[in-house]
């Protein structure tokens, strides 16, 4: 079947080709620098941002637009992930093409310096001694042996002694260790982006939790609580905070099993979630009011609990403490300082949501009744990131192996050296010298040439 | 602030040391390039004395912390290192004729430094880590290696161009030139320092990440940036050693890497917006 066997070539000439490309240097260097072109743009649309501040930079068809083409959230795209695979399939693809090439680098050489190995030797050197054979064997293993710290094979044949150095034969190693190890960055990636979570929580000082919100904003139960048993910050003269930490139990079933004080840099694991201190602030317990009517003249205080509807003396009128800020932003920009957030209800009335403030009571008149916010009661709260990422031992693994593989591709090689000391037929000793490295050569040749100058000295 | 005195003279110092290299280019008197060489050592001693005073003040302060930590600390520590990355490279590999491309950076630096506010500041908790330490220095003398191979590179495209002009030996600085084939040479060598220490110090900068705040790549911009960096150079030891992308394009390849370095740097936190605390001088 001519006809088959045809194809069949065709198919092998289409797969070669396309092998030829995935293991071809210029695919890296282009694929490289197609990434970082790519990513610059990230870098200029800022990702991940909530829509309506997209909608306020652009407009509506731009946003659109930019969404379609996953350009806000571009580092997770089918197209950017796709470069990515890409690579990685590259890097896959030169392993394997490369792999016979170490294998056989790294196979025991011939410990004799023959002729053929001789002929095919760069940096070498014959020399004559009028000395006895003992005296320069000596000397120059001596010498040599100073230059390459591991000891000779020696090997004696009818031609001579042979002495066969070699270091470094692992470093041949490093094409795997630099390239694998990004592979190995990879899978930690994906393993932490499939079985890892990240989250959110605020507890309040005294309180607990055993649940938290993810990025994704679903509500999710842990095994344990926390319980936070105190917050504490201080601060610098200026007013920047200098350590705030809080102090912090995990429960499991009822019981304290842990309890540490966590802050920045210094977070908290229990079975594989880590809690790290990311922000704080306080919360209204109660707000005292004093409620004055249109005359000015005051109707009385109340005491309203956050979230709990109060009744406004001699009225059919309630109101509920909601929000608060404690610094207040106006319109204009200017600082208001702290400012109660509080809905009115009127008897038959949609609820009114207006803004209290402590600094400014002129501005809390509304219909018939102007408020003095008397006093805030506030209770401090921890905001704490809520982490899972198995992959991240993958991904240190990785970048230990990474650094170690560039290393060893940059400082180190695979160099071998030959000695061989015979008699000519004058009776006088020769000594034949020479060597290889798979990288660095110029340093090599110097080093080499350098080590049989000295050899030339031995007396 | 005494410090500040000692900053201010190194500032002088830098100066003349650039002077004296491009004199050096100029007029090719061996004894002008020996004394460029000497001024720029006496430069570093001076900024070495700046930098642990003001080390030394910040305990005197009650502060007590390395100073790695604002604008005018790391533009400060990155003319330092670029000084004695430079240093280096040219006892080991004799090419003072690069000078007067790579001593304008500690001048202009040291120059813009000294245009941003440099009071000590305490650290807000974020920055309270040893990691900060190790993260800083990895990249700073990583960057400062790819500025030196920036300033080879130039040199490295001059004298290509000179090599390939048809007739006489070219009589301007590019006769007095290393060989294109040693420029290339010294070129790679320096990102072959840069880019370990770079890698070391994305990754430190991952680890911080993650014991800070649980995340050990965000895609911020100065973290993308950096990412950016380490692939132009990544692209450039590739582009090395394939026939065709070698010389010329490696070179090119070389000068794209320090701006972007550069931008990473400074142009994210003048232009985008960044976590970080280098914060354009607020
Ligand atoms: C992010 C991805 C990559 C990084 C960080 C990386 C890093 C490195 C480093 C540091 C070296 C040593 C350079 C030197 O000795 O001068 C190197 C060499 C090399 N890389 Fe990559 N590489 C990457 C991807 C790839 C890919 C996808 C291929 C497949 C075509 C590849 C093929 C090679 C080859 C053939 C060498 C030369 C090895 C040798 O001289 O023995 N690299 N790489």
């Amino acid at each position: 079947m001519p006809e088959d066997s045809k194809v069949n070539e065709k198919r092998t000439d289409f797969i070669d080709k396309i092998w030829g490309v995935f293991i071809s240097l210029r695919l890296v260097v282009i694929l490289l620098l197609v990434l970082s072109v790519i990513s610059v743009v990230g870098t200029i649309i800022e990702q991940n941002k909530p829509l309506q501040e997209y909608y306020r930079l652009f407009r509506p068809e731009t946003v659109e637009l930019l969404g379609k083409l996953g350009l806000l959230d571009m580092y997770h795209s089918w197209w950017f992930t796709s470069c990515l695979a890409l690579l990685a399939l590259n890097i896959i693809a030169c392993t394997m093409e490369r792999y016979p090439l170490i294998i056989k680098g790294m196979k025991k050489p011939n410990p004799v310096l023959d002729e053929k190995l001789e002929a095919g030797l760069k940096d070498m050197a014959k020399i004559r001694y009028s000395l006895p054979v003992e005296t320069v064997e000596k000397g120059i293993t001596a010498l040599a042996g100073k230059t390459f710290s591991a000891g000779p094979a020696v090997t004696e044949t009818e031609s001579g002694r042979h002495f066969f150095y070699e270091t470094g034969k692992y470093t041949r190693l490093s094409f795997f260790l630099t390239h694998l190890s990004i592979l190995i960055i990879f899978m930690g990636a994906i393993t932490g982006s499939i079985f890892g979570f990240k989250g959110y929580v605020n507890i309040n000082e005294g309180e607990m939790i055993s649940a938290f919100q993810s990025r994704q904003g679903q509500n999710k139960d842990l095994n344990f609580s926390i319980r936070c048993n105190s917050f504490q910050v201080d601060y610098y003269e200026t007013g920047a905070p200098k350590d705030y930490r809080s102090d912090l139990s995990v429960l499991k079933n009822g019981k304290e099993v842990i309890r540490k004080t966590i802050r920045v840099n210094d977070p908290l694991s229990y079975e594989g979630i880590t809690f790290y201190q990311s922000s704080f602030g306080s919360i209204p317990e109660n707000v005292t009011l004093e409620i004055r009517g249109k005359d000015g003249g005051s109707l009385g205080n109340v005491i309203a609990p956050v979230g709990k509807q109060v009744d406004i003396p001699k009225s059919g009128v309630k109101i509920e403490v909601a929000d608060y800020r404690e610094h207040f932003h106006m319109q204009d920009g200017s600082e208001a300082g702290p400012a109660v957030g509080v809905n009115l209800y009127r008897p038959g009335a949609e609820p009114q949501g207006i803004w209290l403030f402590q600094e400014h009571p002129d501005m809390n008149r509304h219909g018939e009744y102007s408020f003095v916010v008397k006093g805030i009661k506030l209770r401090s709260f921890t905001g704490l990131q809520v982490n899972k990422d198995p992959g991240v031992w993958i991904v240190w693994t990785g970048s230990v192996l990474l650094v170690a593989g560039i290393m060893m591709a940059f400082f180190m090689s695979h160099k071998k050296f030959w000695l061989r000391i015979e008699k000519d037929r004058k009776g006088r000793v020769e000594v034949t010298a020479g060597g290889t490295t798979n990288k660095n050569k110029h340093a090599f040749a110097a080093e080499v040439a350098r080590l049989i100058q000295s050899f030339r000295e031995v007396s | 602030m005494t410090n500040s005195l000692l900053f201010g003279i190194s500032i002088f110092v830098y100066f003349f040391s650039m002077v004296l290299y491009v004199s050096y280019l100029a007029f090719r008197s061996e004894s002008l390039g020996k004394v460029a060489t000497w001024t720029l050592f006496a430069g570093v001693i001076v900024e070495t004395a700046a930098i642990f005073l003001r080390w030394f003040e910040s305990y005197q302060m009650g502060i007590g912390r390395a100073p790695l930590t604002n604008l005018y600390e790391s533009l400060v520590f990155f003319a330092w290192t670029i000084a004695i990355v430079y240093l280096l490279i040219e006892r080991k590999f004799k090419i003072k004729t690069a000078g007067a491309f790579v001593t304008p950076f500690p001048f202009i630096i040291m120059a813009y430094a000294s245009l941003t506010p440099n009071e000590i500041q305490p650290l807000v908790p974020a920055l309270q880590s040893n990691w900060l330490i190790s993260h800083v220095v990895t990249c700073f003398v990583g960057y400062a290696a790819f500025a030196v191979s920036f300033g080879v590179s130039f040199l490295y495209l001059f004298k290509v161009k000179a090599e390939n002009r048809p007739g006489k030996k070219d009589s301007s600085f590019l006769g007095y030139l290393p060989s294109s084939e040693v420029l290339d040479e010294v070129g790679y060598k320096t990102i072959a320092i840069g880019f370990p220490l770079l890698t070391i110090g994305i990754i430190t900068g991952a680890f911080w990440a993650n014991v800070a705040w649980g995340t050990y790549w965000s895609w911020d911009p100065k973290e993308t940036w950096s990412l950016i960096v380490w692939l132009i150079y990544a692209a450039y030891l590739h582009a090395r050693i394939t026939k065709g992308w070698r010389g010329n394009k490696a070179a090119l390849l070389s000068i794209i890497g320090f701006s972007a370095t550069l931008f990473c740097y400074l142009g994210v936190n003048l232009i985008l917006s960044g976590l970080h605390s280098y914060g354009g001088g607020q």
